[in-house]
């Protein structure tokens, strides 16, 4: 790095001695290319901001103006400002319904990750049970989670909480089975035939070789499914809310929707969302933090 | 020469699609020799290691040991370094005691011994990214050592360097032969390091996978640079490329 300072400093003075002409040349411009990228990539965290908060703010403030030149009525579309002053005067009642919801959510999201994890460590142990059980396991993701949760919320009719954690449940577990399974049966073949030659037991190369091999797919599972854990809380809530059941966030989105009250209803809104970007982050951080030593996708590297 | 340590005789392996990876192979080895197997890529060299190593089975013919715990005393390096990316230097070093229910604490000295054997003192907490191509190789043999083998089984370890760090490491590696007593099965494209390092070159053609030529080289240890460059030497090379050329083009029917 050093050495690459003072090369763009003096260009003519290439730190080795070099005969052709031409190969000077293409050192200079490969420290010029390298230049570049550097400077972009120290550049990096804020366009990492900057970009997407302009894009946002643009996009508030031509809302903002439609709303205001179009006159259109505040229980059709909102404007921007008074959404954001429902939000400030709803939120001692939407605040809990939040908090009900997160619940809902992290029960769910606790139960995909564990069931999730153990399922696709059975999976590995045998192709049997992976061929026998696998297909079930797609049918439950493949069904529609709107056409069951009815059912669900019947038969648990006297806990409408655990309804809505099955629920969320079965739109979360998915991708932590199908990642962790993947990333279970990834581990280098060289690594396992080590392992094999050490006279290594499942149990140590489960342990020592495919969980940690397959931990960047199962964080990758991770964020998909925190996301999704929401989401079906948030649709579970929704049959749930029809059917006279009270909940959370979705619940009181709902309500304001049949009440005409669309200013409170984006405010609710604007709360989930927010929970769900929070939920992305977090799990992007985490991921980070145990994969920042080795793994490419945290790693940054300096070519 | 003493009783052979193992020996093939007629091993034929076809692989669960129908490639016939070898056919009728008879090889020996005696404790303490150096021996290299060279031939075309696909002519099943690796496959005589793993099936050495106990990782396969042999489809006809047998494999014989002639004393069990020989077999047990093995360690082989795999053409890539094969090292997890999770773990540093030392704790990837330390999974072949790990693997036997040896703690670190205990094993530290052990381990140490082998990272220095290959020079890589200092990089005890790096991670494996952070190591070049070479280091990594070396990270490699040091995991290779600490069981105290008396058997390697090398598969091109060294085909990925360049010339000056595959000639360090060659020497290296005849060091630890010589003082350690080894029997080294080498596996390597290149004919000039085969001469350099073996007591033996065999070379092997393909399709199907045979031996088509076993040429002992005999020539005193250690051996140094001025082998290298002597008209034995050069001797010795145009034997194996040439049994290797006809091998190619397939003479013996
Ligand atoms: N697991 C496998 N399943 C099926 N065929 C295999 C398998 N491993 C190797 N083969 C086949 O066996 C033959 C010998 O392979 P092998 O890896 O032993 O060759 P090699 O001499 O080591 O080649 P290289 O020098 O390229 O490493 C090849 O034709 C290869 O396609
Ligand atoms: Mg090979």
């Amino acid at each position: 790095m050093v050495s690459q300072k003072s090369a763009q400093d003096s260009p003519n003075r290439s730190p080795d001695k070099l005969e052709s002409r031409s190969e000077a040349h293409e050192v200079k411009a490969a420290t010029w290319a390298g230049r570049k990228r550097q400077s972009k990539s120290s550049w990096k965290p804020s366009a990492d901001w900057i970009a997407p908060v302009t894009v946002g703010i643009v996009a508030i403030i031509l809302w903002d103006l439609g709303v205001r030149i179009s006159g259109v009525e505040p229980y059709l579309l909102p404007g921007p400002g008074l959404v954001l002053t429902t939000l400030v005067q709803e939120f001692p009642s939407l605040f809990p319904s939040l908090l009900i919801t997160l619940k809902i959510t992290v029960a769910a999201f606790l139960a995909a990750v564990t069931s999730g994890l153990l399922i696709a460590i059975l999976f590995t142990q045998s192709k049997w049970i992976e061929r026998s059980f696998f297909p079930y396991a797609v049918i439950l993701q493949t069904t529609p989670i709107v056409a069951i949760a009815p059912l669900i919320i019947i038969w648990l009719q006297n806990n409408t909480f655990l309804a809505l954690v099955v629920c969320a449940w079965i739109v979360a577990f998915f991708p932590i089975v199908s990642n962790t399974t993947l990333g279970l049966n990834s581990a280098d073949h060289s690594l396992r035939n080590l392992f094999q030659l050490y006279g290594a037991s499942r149990w140590q190369t489960l342990l020592y070789l495919r969980l940690p091999s397959a931990l960047p797919y199962f964080l990758g599972g991770l964020r998909i499914s925190g996301g999704l854990a929401l989401i079906g809380a948030v649709v579970a809530e929704f049959v749930a809310g029809t059917g006279g059941k009270r909940s959370g966030i979705a619940y009181q989105i709902l309500m304001s929707s049949y009440n005409l009250q669309i200013p409170r209803m984006f405010a609710a809104l604007l709360l989930t969302t927010l929970l769900g970007v929070g939920i992305f982050v977090g799990m992007t951080v985490l991921s980070d933090r145990l994969l920042s030593k080795w793994h490419e996708s945290a790693i940054k590297r300096e070519n | 020469m003493s009783c052979p340590l193992l020996s093939l005789q007629n091993v034929s392996k076809v692989y669960a699609n129908g490639t016939v990876a070898l056919e009728g192979v008879n090889l020996t080895l005696h404790p303490g020799e150096f021996v290299s197997l060279v031939g075309p890529s696909g002519c099943g060299k690796s496959t005589v290691l793993r099936l050495v190593a106990g990782l396969g089975e042999v489809s006809r013919g047998s494999l014989d040991w002639h004393n069990r715990e020989q077999e047990r005393q093995l360690a082989f390096v795999f053409q890539d370094a094969a090292l997890m990316p999770w773990a540093s230097v030392l704790d990837n070093v330390h999974l072949p005691l790990k693997l036997k229910g040896k703690r670190l604490r205990p094993s530290r000295a052990n381990l140490q011994e082998a990272i220095n054997l290959v020079d890589l003192q200092g990089f005890e907490q790096s991670y494996p990214r952070e190591l070049s191509g070479g280091m990594k190789m070396r990270v490699s043999i040091a995991r290779a050592l600490v069981t105290k083998p008396t058997f390697m089984l090398m598969d091109e370890p060294f085909g990925a360097l360049d010339e000056m760090t595959r000639g360090r490491l060659n020497d290296d590696v005849l060091n630890l032969w010589a003082q350690k007593h080894w029997t080294v099965l080498f596996v390597t494209h290149n004919i000039y390091e085969a001469v350099y390092l073996s007591t033996r070159v065999v070379v092997m053609a393909a399709r199907p996978g045979r031996i088509v030529d076993d040429i002992p080289i005999n020539q005193p240890h250690p051996r140094t640079d001025e082998f290298r460059t002597s008209s034995d030497f050069n001797h010795y090379c145009r034997e194996v490329l040439t049994a290797l050329s006809h091998s190619e083009t397939g003479s013996p029917a």
